[in-house]
Formats: C-alpha cells, structure tokens, sequence
C-alpha cells in the first residue's frame, strides 16, 4: 500500500526532445554540400559531328586531317606542326561558309591516344570547323 | 526615488535556426548533380583550345581500362551507347539537352572511342568533348 502511495506520488515529467543540437547538425551538413559542390565550370569543346552513313560518297573535296599513331599531323596531304594546323585552318576562315564547307575530315592510322585526337578536335572546332569522322570499315572475323 | 528597470538579458532566438538550415540542406540536394563518376578512373586529355561550358544531364565516359560508361553505369559496347543516348534524348528539343559530355581517358587507343564518339552522334547527340586546358607547365 505504503508504495503504491509512492508511486501515485511521483509526477511524470514533460517529453521533450531535445532539439538544441539541430541547428549544429544542419549547418554541419550545409557546409559538407557548399564543399563537396562542383564550383568550377567543366572545360571542353562542342563537336557537332555529322552522323553519316557509311560508305556515303563524298561529293567535293574537303580539307582532311590525318593522324597517325606516332604523333604526326598531316593536313592536306603535308605534315604539318599543332601550331600550323591551328593556323591553316584559321586562315581558311571556316565560319563564315555554309556549314557543307565547314566539314573537316578528321582520320586517324593505327592505335592513337585520344590525346591527340582531342587536341585535332579542339583546334577544328575552335577554328570553326565541324569534325567528321571517317573510319575504315570493321572487318568481319574470319575474312 | 526612482526605481531602475532590470534590463532583459540579451537573447538571440534560434529556434528556427534549425528549420531554416534543414531547407537549405534540402535546396542543395535538390539542385546538386551527385558524381557518378566518382569511382572511374581517368586521366582527362589536355589541350589549349578549350572553352567553357555548361554542365549537361547526359554523360558518356571511357576509363582507363577501356570500359564504357553511361550516367555512371557500364555498359558493354558502343551499341548501348546509342539506344542510351537515343532514349536520353528522345524528348529534348534544345541544343542543351541534346548535348552529351563526353569524358575519356587521354591514352585510350581509337579502336575504342571512335566507335563511341559515332554512337553518340549516330543517337543525335551533340558531343561536349571534356578535358583540362593546357597550362604553361605543361608545354
């Protein structure tokens, strides 16, 4: 009796959750989101290249960039340097023609790095140009 | 005689600090692009004819080790590439949302990224070429 008396006695207290803390939490949280944030703006170039079919007969001549494995350019049939390809083809004054006689044909020979290609690709399209690809047709296996 | 008033203690109120703090929380998630790329190794290619560009929802990229990527999930030829971007871009009209940021590693041999690099733009895709610009110390 003596401890139900006890019991009744006891006044249960307010619940309450702490909520103190929260506001550290959070703003823990915002500064982890303004760091991991991307704040640099990606570099690159825009590349419309024409999606043409295969075997597509090419109607007039266009200015061809090849490239082979061991790092050299040759434009128009002539090795030429970066530099003189950057130049060259600036001097062509490729945005001011219609886009048909913008195409840059860009081929490569062999196992090259997309280094150089990229490179090529950045100097066409910021000359003007729209890249072209042309690539040997695929064998087959066994023929 | 008069009586000095007890001047109130200072008090800053701080109970919507939380609250406020919690909807910045959900704006950023909302707006950030999480990295899907996070786990692909790849050294970007250099050059010093790049500009700046915006970001776009669309991503292809190659590693390393030649394996092919679209938003973050591998994929096993430039086949699936273009049904991807095909899919991707069905609805978008602008030039924006047609637009594919391409990544690859620099030493990545042609056998494999040309084929992708004519996926893309097979889809209709328009290639956002992505690489670091060439600086002084790197010539």
């Amino acid at each position: 009796m003596s401890r139900l008396k006890k019991f009744k006695k006891t006044q249960l207290s307010d619940a309450d959750i702490p909520t103190a803390s929260f506001s550290d939490v959070a703003f823990l949280l915002n500064i982890f989101f303004i760091l991991t944030a991307t704040l640099v703006q990606p570099t690159g170039f825009h590349a419309d290249i024409p999606a043409g079919e295969q075997g597509q007969a090419q109607e007039q001549k266009m200015p061809t960039v090849a490239l082979s494995a061991d790092g050299k350019i040759i434009y128009n049939d002539s090795p030429v340097s970066m530099k003189q390809l950057r130049a060259m083809l600036r001097e062509a004054d490729l945005p001011n023609k219609l886009p048909d006689s913008r195409t840059v044909l860009l081929t490569a020979s062999g196992n090259v790095p997309y280094q150089d290609y990229f490179e090529t690709m950045s100097v066409i399209s910021s000359a003007g140009g729209l890249v072209a690809i042309m690539r040997e047709p695929r064998k087959e296996a066994g023929k | 005689m008069r009586r000095r008033r007890r001047k109130a203690d200072p008090y800053v109120p701080t109970t919507s600090m939380g609250d406020i703090a919690f909807l910045l929380i959900i704006f950023f998630m909302v707006c950030s692009n999480f990295a899907k790329e996070a786990s692909q190794k790849l050294k970007p290619p250099k050059a010093a004819d790049l500009q700046k560009i915006q970001e776009s929802s669309i991503s292809v990229s190659i590693d390393e080790q030649g394996l092919i990527y679209i938003q973050g999930a591998n994929v096993p030829d430039e086949q699936a590439i273009e049904y991807g971007v095909e899919a991707l871009i069905k609805d978008r009209a602008t030039e924006q949302g047609r637009t594919v940021m391409f990544k690859c590693d620099k030493s990545v041999p042609r056998e494999v990224f040309e084929p992708v690099i004519e996926a893309i733009s097979k889809a209709g895709g328009i290639i956002a070429a992505m690489g670091d610009p060439l600086k002084e110390n790197d010539k």
